[in-house]
């Protein structure tokens, strides 16, 4: 009598597994896009690969994403050296954070020149001063100075950044891709199921005297990969470039 | 009615055994799974240790009154108490010797969350050197460990630089980098499919030397640790070592695969991997169609 009963449940269950494993979805086929992003400062300069800038891909078209793309284009920005100049940054720390196109003081290390001697940034110097009494080295305080700096000019630019950009992503739906070019603009979106999507840097880059914004329609096709053509992004005509940037003079900094 | 006696007996034995609550407590182990052990970190932990001495660093065990105050009995029990070698290597009140911290032989109890995307985006050039400026940061935390290897963080140099006292999360924010988990054993070898790729490599003219994410196409995606794979696509050994003109590497081994189907390929992997189906991106890259090789003749 129990022979019977584990056939007939050895035989239930190879049906249920086999039906489950039927019903499993076909592997998911998906493309890659190598972004190179080449911009100009000014028209007498070279064109040059733009290195770390994010770049977010938002599903569906231009049309569909247009209340996003509309707060994109609407967004007035405050520029870095607005930003500095605003909460009473030293020049020379202007110029430091300039030089390196940095958001914020992470963004570069500190050497000993600019801490003490004639290129010496004020903040730094003071944040050197205040780390030496508290880890009672100098290669120490130097190295780890950044955490006796204000908020402010720590990194209050970045987060103010950060704070326009979450609003913005809240838009652009829970599947929004990003990535961070390389130091020669290349840097690719991988894992994206087939469809359009809209490219774009969400907030405006700074470049020379100008404010650049990208916002672009790309169609991914399954299958596409990560090889010789990339899709060309700049702030110039060309007829390699796919994805021309909207320019606009940086505004003038308020005066107090 | 004796029977049934001596089954709930055997019952009641097997419970007991089984049951982690209702059996005596193993105090040479520590959890941080157990409830009471689940107070802020600084209850115990103190920040920084006092054998911090480089930088101010986490690099001891908690100070005795971090247990007595709960597990007085359990520490004068008997000439070797059980709950002192969850630290000490030898439990004798004359020796006071500790485990490194922490514990290498130990499971870890705690991931790490580390999202690379954004300390990308805050960190742009290399820093603590007065090389050639460069982008290529991941050298922050990624030191050459082996030519094929790169090493990961083993202590909290490269966080607290940043992340001591002011920007969140601090030094004394345990939880905002690490969160209990099923203890688990480190693996400290990464799974290599290409071994015979040398970062430092590339010939003379040490060509592989360029920036991680030419390669490492997906960290600066990487919001968090999980499942996070330096995911490096066939394409970026392909730009040089498949190139008219250049080299072939890639078409060679796929047309001595042809001629015998037992072929191995070695050029970039071990016998392990080279002894497998090539993936369809291989075929896809020299331009012909996938092959299995119990299909070639």
């Amino acid at each position: 009598m129990r022979a019977p009963k584990l056939v007939f449940f050895a035989l239930l269950l190879m049906v249920t597994v086999v039906l489950a494993q039927s019903q499993q979805p076909p592997a998911k086929q998906t493309g890659v896009l190598r972004l190179r992003v080449r911009v100009k400062a000014d028209d007498s300069a070279p064109l040059r690969g733009l290195a770390r800038k994010r770049f977010f891909l938002i599903p569906g078209t231009i049309e569909q994403n247009r209340t996003l793309i509309d707060a994109i284009e609407r967004q007035t920005l405050t520029s870095r050296d607005c930003y500095y100049q605003k909460i009473g940054a030293s020049p020379a720390l202007i110029d430091w954070l300039r030089a390196g196109d940095c958001e914020s003081v992470y963004c570069r290390g500190v050497e000993p020149d600019f801490v003490s001697g004639p290129k010496a940034v004020p903040e730094f110097s003071t944040a050197f001063v205040a780390s030496q009494k508290e880890f009672g080295n100098d290669e120490t305080a130097r190295q780890w100075l950044t955490t006796n700096l204000t908020p402010d000019v720590r990194d209050g630019f970045y987060r103010a950044r950060q704070t326009v950009l979450q609003t913005l992503l809240k838009q652009g739906g829970p599947v929004v891709h990003s990535v961070m070019t390389d130091r020669n603009g290349t840097a690719y979106f991988t894992d994206l199921g087939p469809g359009t999507y809209v490219l774009s840097n969400l907030i405006p880059t700074e470049l020379g005297q100008t404010f650049v914004t990208w916002n672009c329609e790309v169609q991914v096709k399954p299958g596409d990969l990560a090889t010789e053509k990339p899709y060309l992004v700049s702030n110039r005509k060309d007829r390699n470039v796919k994805c021309v940037g909207v320019e606009k003079p940086k505004p003038v900094c308020a005066t107090d | 009615m004796t029977r049934i006696k001596t089954l709930s007996a055997v019952f009641i034995l097997l419970l007991i055994c089984v049951h982690p609550r209702l059996s005596a407590a193993d105090y040479s182990k520590f959890s941080h799974a157990t409830p009471k052990h689940q107070a802020a970190c600084n209850t115990c932990h103190k920040v920084p240790t006092k054998n911090a001495t480089a930088y101010p660093d986490i690099k001891d065990y908690p100070d005795h009154d971090a247990c007595v105050s709960c597990h007085r009995p359990q520490f004068f029990k008997g000439a070797r108490p059980p709950i002192c070698s969850v630290c000490h290597s030898k439990t004798s009140p004359r020796d006071e010797v500790r485990y490194a911290f922490r514990n290498p032989t130990s499971k870890l109890q705690f991931t790490t969350e580390f999202p690379h995307d954004r300390h990308q985006d805050v960190i742009a050039m290399l820093r603590f050197s007065h090389a050639q400026q460069s982008y290529n940061n991941c050298t922050i935390c990624h030191a050459s460990r082996t030519t094929t290897f790169k090493a990961s963080p083993t202590n909290h140099s490269s966080c607290f630089n940043c992340h001591w006292k002011a920007q969140q999360p601090v030094a004394t924010d345990c939880k905002g980098c690490h969160k209990l988990a099923t203890p688990y054993v480190h693996i400290t070898e990464p799974t290599r499919i290409s071994i015979k790729y040398l970062h430092e490599g590339g010939g003379e003219k040490k060509q592989h030397v360029a920036e991680c994410t030419t390669c490492h196409i997906n960290i600066t995606k990487a919001a968090s640790l999980r499942g996070l794979k330096p995911d490096v696509p066939i394409t970026a050994c392909t730009e040089c070592h498949n190139k008219d003109g250049l080299r072939q590497d890639l078409n060679k081994e796929l047309v001595a695969l042809d001629k015998n189907r037992n072929f191995t390929c070695v050029y970039c992997h071990a016998p392990n991997v080279g002894n497998l189906d090539p993936p369809a991106s291989h075929y896809l890259i020299a331009e012909r169609p996938p092959l299995k090789r119990k299909d070639i003749k």
